[in-house]
């Protein structure tokens, strides 16, 4: 292979004004994303939820058209603003945006980590709050395909099948909650998994990390809650946390019996703990040996 | 540098400390066109001072510009025009070299497609034309290393830092690199610094080296005058009592080395004239049978500046 196959040519072009270099890295993350093994399907299984609620949703303002074969009281289905918060809150949907973050998040900083890369990075026009915005876009979009996206075509979808603004008319607000608790669920899931992905070099340990907090708390919440009957242990979970958030944004009845202010409180400290440990990380790393 | 060349790197009695440590003190000197050297022992401040060019470290006395930007105040505009090749293997692992190079073009501030057209031309400059699509978990040492030197062209950038460029690569890479680096900056109006412990790199691609030591500037200056300004090397052989007469010299203030052969490397402070070891060789009875000039090289400018103290 001989050098200078062509000649070097000075560029012409002028620079971006104003520069957003965590576009790049956020559109670059989420490329690499699906060109990981078994990503696409954990992520079209993740959007099952979505087409049985849609089916759902179907049914309910449909009713009449299955008269013959359905009786209307083994129906119960009346989509309300709840129907909407159990979408979102689904352990299923839970459970798989969190695989969907092992496969698309793990490696976000790991990677660059193991290979060396924050000095490619930081020898560019970039400040490290681009990085870590660039880096925090590509989980928080996956969150973001699976709440926000769904949760808005589901209500588009009721007021087709319904064939009236019944649903907006009385909850107005119902778009708000649903954008609100998407945005909130896609920080705090950006923020975990940057902060798992930044504690090891190594992708499959991030990986286990990310899967393995999020069950664990689950199942520690749930064992202490079952030996001690209270349900402040239930503010353990990860999971229960959103819960409590969200019905608190759907104004509806939390599950646990605890404030729900507990809960935000809580999800609000783990997202801080993964700035300053972000923060921490990328600072200690040499950017030049 | 001539009076006609421009500055492009100039830095006034830069100070940095890490903690106690001082890693760099008065550090002082003006750069212009074609390729330097930055050479040193290990912990000389090198490091430091390349961190402190890129705007890593904000340094604790002193200032200074690159490029004609400040490099306390206007960091991000001296990132944008510098390329930066790093010494370890770093990459972005999943990719293959175009995205690679491109996004990285990106970052720089370039526009998508232009970052795209621009990485196809200086993998194929540097010789990664025909493994632009190839995953770069496939790459081999030497590929990577020529991968790292077009990242850091992507962006046409005026000025460009080599850090270990040669690292890893076999002696034809090694020559290729080195080609490459002596082709752009004589020829492509790119200014090149190199930081290498690969002395003879230096010596091949650099028309003027600074060498640190403890923190401090011990020579800086085009290479041709730095081996006339310190020292002059003559290289004899010698009949009798040697012993007595090297002593000699050596209380002259002349350093002496002895090869494998009997071979006397005599390196010649200036300012003493080589009259003197002809006159000394007389007074101990010494025959001086074989006496010649000998040009410096680079190791020896280094050993001699940076002395026992490396």
């Amino acid at each position: 292979m001989s050098i200078r196959e062509k000649g070097y040519h000075h560029w012409d072009g002028t620079f971006l004004e104003p520069m957003r270099p965590w576009r790049p890295i956020a559109r670059l993350g989420i490329r690499l994303a699906f060109r990981r093994k078994f990503f696409k399907f954990a992520f079209s299984l993740s959007f099952l939820p979505a087409f049985v609620f849609l089916a759902g949703i179907y049914l309910s303002e449909r009713l009449q058209d299955f008269r013959g074969i359905i009786k209307q009281d083994s129906l119960p289905l009346d989509v309300q603003p709840v129907y909407f918060l159990r979408y979102l809150t689904a352990d299923f949907l839970m459970f798989m945006t969190v695989i969907v973050l092992v496969f698309c998040a793990a490696g976000l900083v790991a990677d660059d980590l193991k290979h060396n890369a924050l000095q490619l990075y930081f020898a560019r026009p970039l400040a490290k709050r681009d990085y870590v915005l660039g880096k925090a876009a590509v989980a928080a979009f996956f969150v973001l395909l699976l709440t926000l996206v769904p949760g808005w075509i589901l209500v588009l979808f009721d007021l087709v099948f319904s064939g009236s603004l019944a649903l907006l008319r009385d909850h107005p607000l119902l778009p708000l909650s649903i954008l609100l608790y998407s945005a909130l669920a896609a920080a705090f899931f950006a923020s975990y998994s940057l902060l798992l992905s930044s504690l090891s070099r190594n992708r499959r340990t991030a990986s286990l990390l990310i899967f393995g907090v999020y069950v664990f708390s689950d199942v520690l919440s749930e064992v202490l809650r079952g030996v001690f009957r209270s349900p402040g242990f239930g503010l353990l979970s990860v999971k229960n946390n959103l819960k409590q958030v969200a019905s608190a944004l759907f104004a509806v009845k939390p599950s646990l019996d605890a404030p729900w202010v507990y809960s935000a409180l809580i999800l609000a400290a783990g997202a801080a703990l993964g700035a300053w440990v972000l923060h921490r990380k990328i600072r200690e790393v040499a950017v030049i040996r | 540098m001539g009076s006609e060349d421009p500055v492009s790197i100039e830095l006034r009695d830069i100070g940095f400390r890490y903690g106690r440590v001082e890693a760099l003190r008065g550090v002082s000197f003006a750069l212009g066109r074609g390729a330097t050297g930055l050479l040193g022992p290990n912990g000389a401040g090198k490091s430091t001072l390349l961190r402190i060019l890129l705007g890593f470290l904000r340094p604790d006395t002193g200032g200074g510009r690159v490029l004609g930007y400040d490099i306390v105040r206007e960091q991000a505009q001296i990132r944008r025009r510098v390329g930066y090749m790093p010494e370890d293997d770093c990459l972005l692992p999943g990719m293959d070299a175009v995205t690679f190079t491109s996004h990285l073009g990106e970052l720089s501030g370039m526009p998508r497609q232009e970052a795209m057209k621009r990485a196809h031309e200086v993998l194929f400059y540097v010789g990664l034309g025909e493994s632009r699509y190839r995953l770069l978990d496939t790459y081999s040492g030497g590929m990577k290393q020529r991968l790292k030197l077009a990242q850091a062209l992507v962006h046409d950038p005026r000025l460009l830092f080599l850090d270990e460029p040669t690292a890893n690569l076999d002696p034809r890479g090694r020559q290729d690199i080195l080609e490459l680096i002596a082709d752009i900056a004589s020829n492509k109006n790119i200014q090149v610094v190199i930081s290498s412990h690969v002395l003879s790199d230096i010596e091949s691609s650099c028309s003027r080296v600074v060498i640190l030591n403890k923190g401090r500037v011990a020579a800086q200056g085009l290479l041709a005058d730095l081996r006339q300004e310190h020292f002059n090397l003559y290289e004899l052989r010698v009949k009798g009592r040697r012993r007595e007469y090297l002593e000699k010299l050596a209380g002259l203030g002349c350093r002496i080395e002895e090869t494998e052969d009997g071979l006397l490397r005599v390196f010649v402070p200036v300012g003493l004239e080589k009259k003197a070891i002809f006159r000394l060789a007389a007074e101990e009875n010494i025959q001086v049978r074989h006496f010649f000039r000998s040009r410096t090289s680079l190791e020896d400018l280094f050993a001699r500046t940076v002395g026992g103290e490396a």
